[in-house]
């Protein structure tokens, strides 16, 4: 958990570092913050500097600071971790301070930063700043910047922040191997206006792909197309958090990309509008709506909406199988098939053998049959109404009114009110129009009635 | 002149010994104790000596008792075979035979004594007797050796009658476990079919729905196929192990509907310990008995010969001649013995011979006396290697396939493979139950041959 005594003591620190008596003490590194849980943990106002209103990471953190001057002094330690992805599948990865992906770096435009970067992992690393303007020295390339970090050595990076945005922040020595593994954190700059483009809620997670055979527990780092792990923050569905949003509330919601195939993030209810991305804010005037925003490999973007619909709204990735956990993609298509014979047969030498598939494969969402150790089924999840059939990124939008300003606790599915929902018609049903034919064929116009 | 032959009955001429080699020899089953003994010991079977219709017809009853529609076990089909095996039965005719000889050379041949009298005068006596022994004196002079040799004649034909016993008791155990070992492999083998008869039958379906096309279906197929020829084949050798077994056994007729196991034991516990594997085999090995048998026979060779050595050395050619000079009781006999001595000239070359002979033959019993330990050690070597080779494929591969299977199911469960892919493992998983069973037959094979190596006589199944 973070510790929030901590980032207390941090704050009560700062407020006497005017005193020229704490100097000394500030000489030394500033504590390196850790957790080891994998729930969202909303970050307080900060209590020091200018003032921001914190993101909410998805199942992630926000790194604590302290003042040392007027410079903002983070400590990142990047070291292999267990990250929970979902219940009963642990992760063998490499993040930062105790969670992959790391916490969240914010500050605020205008800001002097320095990050202290200790490397506890069993090879050299770096940490370049996705997306911000730095001294090229400061850029985290490793070999090209500085030379890379070596084990058990601490690397301090400076800089100011001269713009704000949406940022990510990644090693760039053995860069596919650490990212594969899971080294990763968003980078917030808030702008140092309050009144710049405020929001209620924003809302942060970066995308990421792992392949991890289920049944293993560490990512198989060379895949480059075939993942089967499709997270927000190292997180899949059913278990990543939802995004609590208070009806009315103006809501951002921040996303970048560091898989290796573009994401067409879809929100259902509402329609929204692109209002950043890693380059900066999108001018009012160059912006259009969208109900799906596809993030480019490498890139972030942000989007905001007005959240005026209550109720239950699904956010996922539009690529379905992005939204399916561990599944074989060479399966023979079985609807169809009559397996009652083969059943038997089967049966022989494998008693617990189920047929599977004959009519589709929602029939997996609704059992649950033994699987191998340390994963989760394909398609699970289970809303009001029955299974969601869902997996990996995937979460939902939950608008209620009322909610409090910092509650993002889950409020529970939403009750549709009467008249508003599907409903099941047991009536006599009419013709319906069927076609058999692959012929184009036009549409009458309708015949108006002019009356 | 007229002859008066007196016949000295043969009676006079044999001593206790004698009447015991006769009783030995004209008994009904002559010396067949001694192979009972042997193979109730090695075998813990009863070998059976039938010399009559009757009881030939008895022991048919007890046969179809005993496998008439019964499954039988290893010991069944050992006790069967050394009841009704026919060619045991002449072996044992052999030694009736050997028993015939042994009777017939402690009766020896009949000697006669023919007395000549002549001159019988005026006096009423007969002036001279002159007395002839026709019969050869140097059988006489041979007849203990001679003895010794048929009593040495029997106890070879005993030791064979006993190999031939313990051959057939070996050959039958080896080929029960074979005829299960074969029937167990075909189970198991039509056990894969079944997963191949499903893919096949999965296959089909996913053709007809459209899944499939027609290169992966006849793929299916034709594995299917070609396992069923696999099987057939297993079959075969199984109903050919079984015909053999039934040879050993001596069935015919409605005996034949004699059941065995579907499989063969499961592995004991451990491997009795044989320590003294190697002093067993010397002591109860049956050829080496023989060989040392054969030794005891060439040194009472040499003996014999050189007795007759010394004998022809003599050349005794005696004669007496008694006159009766003067009196009225002067007898003039004439005994004539001549010692007919056929091949022995020269002591030194018999001797040579006699010496040779025997190194050769305890050379060879020597070497074999070796082999016969070192095949020891082999067997034991054998049974505790193909023990550990079994029980590692019971305790190690089939649990790890075991596990395999399982997990092959959770994967399928979790649609992360396909029917196939768990059909193929499953198929993998009967392979390896089809090398733990052959690993098995080999241990019970095994455990077999150290019977056989202790014993002997094996008919050269090693």
């Amino acid at each position: 958990m973070i510790n929030r005594r901590q980032m207390l003591s941090a704050g009560a620190a700062t407020m006497v570092a005017a005193g020229a008596a704490a100097q000394t003490r500030f000489r030394d590194l500033p504590e390196a913050a850790s957790t080891d849980s994998p729930m969202t943990q909303v970050p307080p106002r900060p209590s020091v500097g200018v003032d921001y209103n914190p993101v909410v990471t998805l199942n992630g953190w926000s790194l604590p600071f302290r003042m040392n001057g007027n410079v903002k002094e983070f400590h990142l330690v990047a070291e292999p971790v267990e990250r929970i992805m979902a219940t009963g599948m642990i992760a063998r990865l490499w993040g930062y301070n105790g969670q992959s992906t790391g916490p969240t770096i914010e500050a605020v435009e205008g800001e002097r930063v320095r990050i202290y970067v200790t490397n506890r992992l069993p090879e050299h690393t770096s940490v370049h700043w996705h997306g911000l303007i730095l001294p090229s020295g400061m850029d985290g390339v490793g070999g090209l910047s500085h030379p890379a970090i070596p084990p058990g050595k601490t690397y301090v990076y400076e800089f100011d922040l001269t713009k704000s945005g949406t940022f990510m922040y990644h090693p760039h020595a053995d860069e596919m191997v650490q990212m594969a593994m899971g080294m990763m954190g968003l980078f917030i700059v808030h702008p140092r206006d309050p009144a710049f483009m405020p929001v209620d809620r924003d809302f942060a997670f970066l995308l990421a792909a792992y392949d991890i055979d289920p049944g293993t527990y560490i990512p198989r780092v060379a895949e480059m197309t075939d993942f089967n792990m499709w997270t927000w923050n190292s997180r899949i569905f059913p278990d990543i958090d939802p995004l609590a949003v208070s009806k009315g509330d103006r809501v951002r919601v921040r996303c970048g990309n560091l898989t290796m195939t573009n994401h067409p993030i879809h929100m259902h209810g509402y329609d929204f509008q692109v209002t950043c991305t890693d380059g900066g804010w999108v001018p009012e005037s160059a912006r259009w709506p969208e109900v799906s925003i596809d993030i480019p490999v490498g890139a972030m973007r942000a989007y905001e909406f007005d959240a005026v619909h209550e109720g239950d709204w699904a956010i996922h990735c539009h690529k379905s199988h992005h939204t399916m956990n561990a599944m074989g993609h060479d399966l023979p298509t079985f609807i169809g098939t009559d397996k009652r014979k083969l059943t038997g047969m089967i049966r022989e030498r494998q008693p617990g053998y189920m047929p599977m598939g004959t009519a589709g494969m929602a029939d997996m969402g609704m059992m649950s049959m033994e699987l191998p150790d340390n994963t989760v089924p394909m398609m699970t999840g289970w809303g009001p109404y029955g299974p969601l059939e869902m997996g990996g990124m995937f979460s939902v939008v939950k608008v209620r009114a009322g909610l409090a300003a910092d509650d993002y606790s889950d409020p529970g599915w939403y009750q549709n009110p009467p008249g508003t929902q599907a409903w099941e018609w047991t009536g006599e049903l009419p013709d319906h129009a069927s076609n058999d034919s692959p012929e184009t064929r036009l549409t009458p116009r309708p015949t108006r009635d002019n009356g | 002149m007229k002859p008066i032959l007196l016949t000295l009955g043969t009676a006079l001429l044999l001593s206790a010994c004698d009447q015991a080699l006769i009783r030995q020899g004209s008994a009904p089953r002559p010396g067949f104790a001694l192979v009972q003994d042997s193979t109730r010991h090695a075998t813990g079977q009863d070998s059976v000596w039938h010399l009559s219709a009757a009881e030939l017809d008895a022991n048919a009853a007890r046969v179809s008792a005993l496998v008439n529609g019964k499954t039988i076990g290893p010991d069944r089909a050992v006790q069967v075979a050394l009841m009704n095996n026919r060619a045991l039965q002449a072996a044992y005719a052999e030694l009736g035979l050997s028993g015939a000889e042994l009777w017939g050379t402690a009766l020896g041949s009949i000697p006669t004594l023919n007395l000549s009298v002549t001159n019988l005068g005026e006096e009423g006596f007969a002036r001279t007797l002159e007395a002839t022994l026709t019969t050869s004196l140097l059988e006489l002079a041979t007849l203990k050796p001679r003895k010794r040799m048929a009593e040495m004649d029997f106890r070879q034909a005993q030791l064979e009658a006993t190999g031939a016993t313990l051959a057939l008791a070996y050959e039958t155990r080896r080929a029960w476990i074979e005829v299960v070992g074969a029937f167990e492999a075909a189970a198991l083998i039509g056990a894969a079919q079944g997963t191949a008869d499903a893919g096949s039958e999965l296959a089909a379906e996913l053709g007809r729905t459209g899944a499939m096309n027609r290169a992966d279906q006849a793929r299916e197929h034709v594995f299917t196929a070609e396992l069923a020829g696999e099987r057939a084949q297993r079959k075969l050798e199984a109903q050919l192990a079984k015909e053999r077994l039934i040879r050993l056994m001596g069935l015919w007729g409605s005996d034949i509907n004699v059941n065995v196991p579907d499989r063969l034991p499961d592995l004991p516990h451990g491997v009795t310990a044989r320590p003294d594997i190697e002093r067993l085999a010397l002591t109860h090995r049956i050829d080496l008995a023989a060989g040392r048998l054969e030794l005891e026979r060439i040194a009472s060779d040499y003996r014999l010969t050189q007795a007759t050595r010394m004998l022809s050395d003599i050349e005794i050619m005696a004669g007496a001649e008694m006159e009766r000079e003067d009196g009225a009781n002067g007898l003039s006999p004439v005994v004539d013995i001549e010692f007919r001595i056929p091949v022995y000239d020269t002591g030194n070359l018999n001797r040579r011979r006699g010496e040779m002979t025997y190194m050769r033959a305890a050379n060879t019993l020597a070497q074999e006396a070796v082999n016969a330990r070192s095949e020891a050690r082999s067997a034991y070597a054998a049974v505790t290697g193909s023990y550990r080779v079994a029980r590692h494929w019971q305790t190690e591969v089939l649990p790890l396939r075991r596990e395999i299977d399982a997990e092959a199911l959770r994967s399928y469960n979790g649609m992360l493979t396909s029917t196939f892919e768990l059909l193929s493992d499953a198929r993998d998983g009967l392979e390896a139950e089809l090398s733990a069973a052959e690993a098995k037959r080999d241990y019970w094979l095994a455990e077999a041959d150290v019977s056989a190596v202790i014993w002997g006589s094996v008919g050269g199944s090693q």
